[in-house]
């Protein structure tokens, strides 16, 4: 063997990977862990302000980790909670990384959701492992296209899709109110907006359920983390991905690289679109087995938080989508425990969102978790 | 007012900025502070300015020492700075903006705009800067609005003015007004500081040179009796040539065939009006004009990223007109885009990333939809050692990187593949000597290979440089064309045909 | 105000589970868990936790609430409280029917009620509470007729399930009473008995709905107007104390809204009481003496469990005559010769 050249010294050098800079350390790993402890004092002044007893507020917290992680029931809960937010985080995820702020996961979930549903009490027949994956398609499917129509006006009349997203939202929940009562759709003697139920071997299977009927996790949480995967191969190893990133980044250089901007807009929306109905599908399939009007919950909403705290990065949402979980259940147990109002885990949440979204604030609180700026500043 | 810096030295953490640093500043003197980007004139200048504390050294104005504690004591001492990024408000008249912060108030705190109007005119008359005080900013074009920048820091009384690398932005014939206005400012007393990385302005202007390498003074003078050679191998460390070495002129047959070529701009009007011109393999052709005069148009409609309105662009036999810019990439025209921060790279990519901006889909980058990043990064270490991008990884942050690694990326990105006619607009723009010196090599080695070239620069002795042709674009219209094969082109004559005056 | 209201109640209740917890762990303890209008949505929420707060001051118990913010929620809800921590789950609510069904399925141990549901066939761990509320709406119906001076009367829903339609149901047939006895024609804007169709606002939580509902009804000549979908009747209240109570008079339903909406108490005539805090503690006190039975309760006139509430403030604007018949018709249907149902 040769000696290497100069040349291959000088490529080996270059291919090495730095340890991540600790300002990217700081970011990712820092800012939320303070973000979460900030949002947990300010609650709990939150709470003081309302009269709450200290007494109180402590028990409320240990509920709040009780009802998250604190039994096999609580864990299986914030699974449950978590499935749903990860699948749309990641759809919103994916859509902010192609440099699309869209808002239409509520809707998305919507239309994903009674296609899963119609698919499953239409075709009672099919065996689970022939159903079950169909209604998932067909969740996917209907919510790609529907987040399409955004991705389409925006590709081609240059409608900006944080409004054609936002009303297709508020259509989404008209027409489900109105797919709802149609005779093939609603259920037998109901005269509410209520779908048929659909058969069991179209349900996300439930896990645990030999061990105790009440636990609710299901097969959708292996969903979801299928999705993670997936959206991390999109993302980072796909060339559709690279291209979704450079149009996010920066347009105009992507344009100038060749790549066709409508084109990248339509399919991100619609991937965006599809991990969205999967929520709903997941939703429906998983945990309620029909469909009612509010059956989203507003998860397309707290889908936005989740992905801005993973940083829009696939992992980062599925760690977020796990906290909103586990602060879901938790709040439960708040509520159970400490008669604390579950307004109060909206309150959380909502500080949690701030604080991310302002680092600056979080560094100030919290100067000795951090280098000081001055040390990092070059020319 | 004389201003001394004696011994500063600024670090930030283990990074030292400025290291013993010794400078006068005279009265009626205009210094000319010469280095690279990144060899700490900023740092140094903000440290005159009260934006940063020196770790050592003192700053003495006529004889005592000062200390700044920040902006505002430095304004209040005399000194004030022109921003290479103008910080003017663009829906507010100049006398607005010149008064911003500091306005004359009439009764009852009434603000007296009538006022700022008249003592706005009063510094205009008085040095000779010509604008209207009552023009909307947004309204004015650049070199006017640098004026009013130098108003506002006349306005607050500056007997010092810094001005940092002021005629980046400016046109050839807005830098000669300019000069007439330091020419002025200095006759009046003022000291300036004139901070520039390029080599002919410095001789022009300034009564004094220092030279700052790594953050060090590596070396001052007379400009009478430097030349632009040693001051460049002051500023670089080494001996620079500015003689480009070329293959004998010998032309192939039309690579790329322009004919009655017309382009809109946004806003319908007429950018590039019918024009007709080829490039030949193995030939520069340099298209010489003063900015905005269609030349972004002309190269953004060959690189497939703008409408053709009428004409045709033939290329190697094929009607190209209306291709994608993808499919002209694919038969082998590059592009170096005139933007580089905005269009020739993408800064929160990877160094890896952006060399292969416009190539991953190629069969070498990747297969059944995924990309193959060993291989990327692999051939986009090689092609950063090849092409002297010097970046301490390729997954750095390509935005990291100083102007002249960014754009040597670009360049890298686009001559290591096989291509056949290069598009190459403003390529040197605001880079270093080391970097523009390097580009150059590149671009004539791709013209000794056989490629076609087309050059779109607005510094003339780049054009005459570099091209074996030199079409001069006026309107939207190539007024003039000038042979270059043997570097015959005359200089004035190009130059009067930018401003207009066809031969 | 929504969330000063909700502190507060926060407050109370804190204090209340402190006090209680201090005391036996062996107490009998009542859950109750809401439907998405809230415990605090001055409607069958907040009646129905009325009769848990009236069994804790009276019979000593502990009680516990949770709120469900979405659909989604029920069934987790009813999970949290399992594990034998409550002696009774009273679920609110006709949309917790399935979840409750299906809890109940699963844990035949527990004991549960359920307001506003009745399951056919019964289920033997769960006792549905359902209201006769047509025939305090009938007389609602009947009063309504007797007062308009407009000859049109308004009634709109929250959505079109049972528990909302049989108040609408009442309050028609009411007036078709009143118009079949007195020879007028009295008209009912908003609900069809036979079509089963008619103005929903589809939720129960939008107080502009409210609002925008009776405003309509309002241009289309209704001068008093029932609406039967919870809080969204108090944005119809504002409008009425708006328009001024000459143009434009409500009818509460489920509690005496004259005493749970005191700002604008003087808007309403009467309401249609669904006395659902005394069933919620009559179940308490039945299952606390180990009588507890799955099945139905039917809440009625003859029982209390429904009822007509006094007119209040607007006492002297109803003729004595109206009072008199009123009392007839109330005593007619307790005895069958009156039916409500329309046949």
């Amino acid at each position: 063997m040769s000696t290497p050249s100069k040349t291959d010294k000088a490529i080996q050098d270059l291919l090495r990977r730095a340890a991540p800079p600790r300002a990217e350390f700081e970011d990712l790993v820092i800012v939320p862990i303070f973000a979460v402890v900030a949002a947990l004092i300010l609650g709990a002044f939150t709470m003081l302000a309302t009269n709450v007893e200290l007494a109180t507020i402590g028990q409320s917290y240990i509920a709040l980790l009780k009802g998250s992680v604190g039994s096999l029931n609580a864990i299986s809960e914030t699974l449950t909670a978590a499935a749903p937010l990860i699948l749309a985080g990641l759809g919103l995820a994916l859509g902010f990384r192609a440099g699309l702020f869209n808002i239409g996961a509520e809707g998305q979930i919507l239309m994903g959701g009674i296609a899963a549903v119609i698919t499953g009490f239409s075709l009672p027949g099919l065996p689970f492992v022939l159903l079950l994956p169909l209604c998932l398609l067909s969740g996917a499917l209907v919510g790609a296209l529907y987040a399409g129509i955004a991705g389409w006006l925006r590709a081609a009349t240059g409608a900006h899709e944080v409004i054609s997203t936002i009303m297709l939202n508020l259509i989404s929940y008209r027409l489900l109110d109105y797919l709802l009562r149609q005779p093939f759709i609603q259920r037998e003697g109901r005269a509410d907006p209520i779908s048929k139920s659909v058969p069991d071997n179209a349900e996300l299977p439930r896990l645990l359920d030999w061990l105790d009927p009440n636990l609710r996790v299901h097969a959708g949480i292996f969903l979801a983390l299928a999705a993670v995967l997936v959206v991390y191969w999109i993302l980072y190893r796909s060339k559709i991905g690279f291209e979704f990133r450079a149009s996010g980044a920066s347009p105009d250089a992507a344009r100038f690289a060749g790549m066709r901007s409508g084109l990248i807009i339509v399919a991100a929306m619609a991937t965006a679109g599809a991990l969205a109905g999967l929520a709903g599908a997941n939703q429906v399939l998983g945990v309620l087995d029909r469909a009612t009007p509010g059956f989203s919950a507003g998860i397309g909403f707290d889908a936005i938080a989740v992905a801005l705290l993973g940083r829009s990065h696939p992992f980062g949402v599925l760690l977020a989508g796990l906290l909103f979980g586990a602060l879901e259940a938790g709040g439960r147990q708040m509520q159970v425990d400490a008669g604390v109002s579950i307004d109060l885990i909206g309150i959380i949440q909502a500080l949690i969102i701030v604080f991310i979204a302002a680092p600056l604030l979080v560094r100030a609180i919290f100067p000795w978790g951090f280098r000081k700026p001055a040390d990092v500043r070059k020319e | 007012m004389n201003v001394e810096l004696r011994g500063i030295t600024k670090s930030f953490g283990p990074v030292i900025a400025n290291s013993d640093v010794t400078l006068d500043i005279r009265a009626g003197e205009v210094l000319g502070l010469l280095g690279e980007n990144g060899a700490g004139k900023s740092t140094l200048m903000n440290v005159l300015c009260g934006l940063y504390q020196p770790n050592a050294g003192e700053i003495r104005i006529d004889g005592r020492p000062v200390t700044f504690n920040g902006p505002g004591a430095a304004i209040e001492a005399g000194i004030g700075m022109v921003h290479q990024h103008f910080m003017l408000v663009p829906v507010f008249t100049v006398a607005e903006n010149v008064v911003l912060g500091v306005e004359p108030v009439g009764k009852l705190d009434f603000l007296d705009l009538k006022k700022a109007s008249d003592q706005v005119r009063a510094i205009k008359d008085q040095y000779g800067l010509e604008v209207d005080p009552d023009a909307l900013i947004e309204t004015l074009p650049v070199g006017v609005q640098q004026r009013v920048e130098i108003i506002k820091v006349l306005f607050r009384s500056a007997q010092v003015l810094i001005l940092d690398e002021p005629t980046a932005v400016l046109t050839p014939q807005e830098v000669e007004e300019f000069f007439q206005i330091i020419k002025a400012l200095r006759d009046a007393g003022k000291a300036l500081v004139f901070i520039t990385h390029k080599l002919n302005e410095i001789l022009q202007i300034a009564d004094r040179i220092s030279v700052l390498r790594q953050g060090r003074i590596t070396g001052s003078g007379d400009p009478k009796t430097m030349t632009t050679k040693d001051l460049a191998e002051m500023m670089v460390g080494r001996p620079v040539s500015f003689d480009v070495t070329k293959q004998p002129f010998a032309p192939g047959k039309d690579l790329l065939k322009i004919e009655n070529l017309t382009v809109l701009h946004e806003n319908s009007e007429i950018a590039v009006n019918q024009i007709n011109f080829s490039v030949r393999s193995g030939e520069i052709i340099g298209i010489a004009g003063v900015q905005g005069n269609g030349q972004t148009a002309l190269v953004e409609a060959l690189a497939g990223l703008r409408h053709i309105t009428s004409g045709t662009v033939t290329y190697q036999d094929h009607d190209i007109t209306h291709s994608s810019a993808r499919a002209r990439h694919r038969m082998g025209i590059a592009h170096i885009p005139e933007d580089r921060q905005r269009t020739g790279i993408i800064p929160s990519f990877t160094v890896a990333e952006n060399m292969v901006l416009d190539t991953y889909y190629d069969t070498r980058f990747s297969s059944r939809g995924q990309i193959k990043w060993d291989i990327v990064n692999e051939a986009a270490a090689r092609g950063a050692v090849e092409f002297d991008v010097r970046t301490p990884s390729v997954f750095s942050a390509a935005g990291h990187l100083s102007g002249g690694n960014q754009q040597k990326l670009v360049v890298a990105r686009e001559l290591s593949r096989d291509t056949e006619m290069l598009l190459a607009a403003q390529p040197t723009r605001g880079l270093d000597v080391g970097s523009i010196e390097y580009i150059h090599e590149r671009l004539i080695h791709a013209r000794d290979e056989g490629d076609g070239v087309l050059i779109v620069s607005s510094e003339l002795d780049e054009i005459l440089a570099l091209s074996d042709r030199i079409l001069v674009m006026f309107k939207g219209n190539i007024i003039a064309e000038f042979e270059n094969g043997d570097g015959q082109a005359d200089k004035n004559e190009v130059g009067l045909a930018m401003a207009g005056a066809a031969p | 105000m929504h969330i000063i209201a909700r502190s507060s109640r926060i407050v109370a209740l804190g204090t209340a589970i402190l006090f209680s917890s201090a005391f036996a762990a062996t107490a009998f303890t009542a859950c109750q868990i809401t439907d998405t209008g809230g415990i605090d949505d001055n409607s069958f929420n907040q009646t129905a936790w009325k009769g848990v707060q009236d069994a804790m001051e009276q019979l000593g118990i502990e009680g516990r609430f949770l709120e469900s913010q979405a659909e989604t929620d029920y069934e987790a809800n009813i999970n949290s409280l399992l594990g034998g921590q409550c002696d009774i789950i009273i679920t609110v609510g006709f949309l917790l029917g399935d979840a409750t069904q299906t809890a109940a399925n699963a844990n035949p141990d527990q004991k549960f009620s359920i307001v506003d549901f009745a399951y056919d066939p019964e289920i033997p761990n769960i006792l549905g509470q359902v209201y006769a509320t047509d025939e305090a709406a009938f007389l609602a119906g009947y009063l309504a007729a007797g007062m308009t001076k407009t000859g049109t009367l308004g009634v709109f829903g929250g959505i079109n399930i049972p528990p909302v339609t049989i108040f609408m149901d009442g309050f028609h047939r009411g007036a078709a009473y009143y118009n079949a006895q007195k020879d007028t024609s009295v008209i009912v804007l908003g609900w069809n008995p036979d079509t089963r169709e008619g103005l929903f606002t589809n939720n129960f939580d939008s107080l502009d709905d409210g609002r925008a509902y009776a405003q309509n009804l309002y241009d289309e000549g209704a001068d008093i107007i029932l609406p039967v979908a919870g809080p969204v009747g108090l944005g119809s209240a504002a409008l009425a104390d708006e328009l001024g109570t000459e143009q434009l008079k409500i009818i509460g339903v489920d509690a005496d809204l004259y005493f749970t909406d005191p700002a604008k108490k003087h808007v309403y005539l009467t309401s249609v009481t669904k006395r659902m805090d005394a069933t919620v503690f009559d179940v308490i006190k039945n299952t606390m003496d180990g009588a507890f039975k799955g099945g139905v309760l039917v809440g009625s006139l003859s029982n209390g469990g429904v009822d007509l509430a006094s007119f209040h403030d607007m006492e002297a604007l109803v003729p004595e005559d109206l009072k008199a018949e009123l009392a007839a018709i109330r005593q007619g249907i307790i005895d069958g010769t009156i039916k409500v149902d329309g046949n």
